[in-house]
């Protein structure tokens, strides 16, 4: 027990990666199929690209039981208000992906009833663009949404104490907030469960 | 080279009075229109033949009469009903109305003109029950009112939008200020569609790049 990863706090960090890695492999996609990128997302959830390798084969059709808002299609101003229900009524914690370049932007769609991308009203994780964007890219968006739950923050981790600041850069080499293990230089990787050093 | 001629490449000029080879003998109903000239008399304003195809003209207060007879000489089926903004000083908008007689086979388009300054008209729900969610778009995109239409709401656009976006005079890029967004957060305050106002105070539908003379 030398190595300064078993001292304290260890436990805690374990539970959130453990938690985490339960989160992002099940994550229960809300279909929101709004136009031609629903034939893609449904493209994207069968057997041939297959998104069950990824977990999240359960679509959703309840807010109540889905995590991941997939935003398919071009949102029309009178549309937006029921996509923003749907979102305030899924449990925390949620994600979204704007799928395709309607979603995203508006697309070719720019003209009066149409919202010019949807973070005008719901906070976006993922831009996949396309038109529509191939399945591959959609599971692309997906695997980021994992890493980004993956790399989530940490109930062991202060970052309001900047701890993270305190990071040895150099030495971890990591931009974005990651968890860090209680000795501060070193990163919890995803492959920390299967490192037996 | 004439074995290369590419059939499907419109070459020639539109000839109106010429003989369209595609035309199908279902359209061409010149009896109809004699049937409806014999019926109202000036309540028919004109008629039209195009590539085969019948059209008539019927004046705006006998609408509902002249699809009443339609409907009882056979043609029962309203396939389809719009409108247009032909932008002209005089009988400014258009509807159309497209009437079917499935059992024999014959299709005529019938028409009628609406001047800007009198919007309302006769609804056809009354012959046609298929008529009401099309007078309903044509409401709320050109602001034609159907009198006797028993629920002519916005069909298309939210119901306090207080604009016809199809008339010509609306700009393509909408009116700022016109459309309510959800706020950011749950309970925050709707917020006016951003888009138009989103990098400058300007409007985008006045920054559209113009095609310059040469």
């Amino acid at each position: 027990m030398a190595d300064p990863l078993f001292e304290e706090g260890f436990l805690t960090t374990r539970l959130d990666y453990v938690v985490n890695w339960a989160r992002s492999n099940s994550l229960m996609p809300m279909p929101m199929g709004l136009a031609c990128c629903a034939i893609e997302m449904m493209a994207f959830a069968g057997p041939k690209y297959d998104v069950a390798r990824f977990g999240s084969e359960a679509m959703r059709f309840s807010p109540r039981q889905a995590d991941l808002m997939i935003v398919a299609g071009w949102v029309s101003y009178k549309m937006a208000h029921t996509i923003r229900r749907i979102w305030d009524q899924m449990a925390d914690p949620k994600w979204v992906i704007s799928m395709g370049a309607c979603a995203s932007t508006g697309g070719m769609h720019r003209c009066y009833g149409v919202v010019q991308g949807c973070d005008n009203f719901l906070p976006v994780d993922v831009y996949v663009p396309g038109c529509p964007p191939r399945p591959e890219a959609v599971l692309h968006a997906l695997m980021d949404i994992q890493e980004k739950i993956r790399n989530d923050y940490s109930l062991a981790q202060d970052y309001t104490a900047g701890k993270i600041e305190t990071l040895d850069r150099a030495l971890v080499g990591a931009e974005r907030p990651r968890i860090v293990a209680p000795d501060g230089n070193r990163i919890v990787t995803p492959d920390i469960l299967y490192t037996q050093n | 080279m004439e074995s290369l001629k590419f059939h499907f490449t419109p070459v020639d000029a539109a000839r109106p009075n010429a003989v369209n080879p595609h035309a199908q003998p279902t359209t061409d109903r010149p009896e109809a229109v004699a049937m409806l000239r014999d019926a109202f008399g000036d309540g028919v304003t004109g008629d039209e033949t195009y590539a085969g195809e019948t059209t008539v003209f019927v004046a705006k207060g006998r609408i509902a009469e002249a699809l009443q007879r339609l409907h009882a000489d056979g043609y029962s089926y309203l396939a389809d009903l719009g409108g247009l903004d032909r932008f002209t000083e005089d009988d400014r908008y258009e509807v159309f109305y497209n009437v079917c007689d499935l059992h024999r086979g014959r299709r005529l388009r019938v028409k009628t003109r609406v001047d800007e300054s009198d919007l309302h008209l006769p609804s056809a729900t009354g012959v046609y029950r298929s008529a009401n969610w099309f007078e309903r778009e044509v409401f709320d995109m050109f602001g034609l009112v159907f009198d006797g239409h028993e629920d002519l709401r916005r069909m298309f656009m939210p119901e306090d939008f207080q604009y016809y976006p199809l008339r010509k005079e609306f700009p393509l890029l909408g009116i700022p200020g016109s459309l309510p967004l959800p706020g950011h957060l749950p309970g925050e305050d709707l917020s006016y569609d951003p888009f138009p106002a989103a990098s400058s105070p300007t409007p985008k539908s006045f920054q559209e790049p113009e095609v310059s003379g040469e």
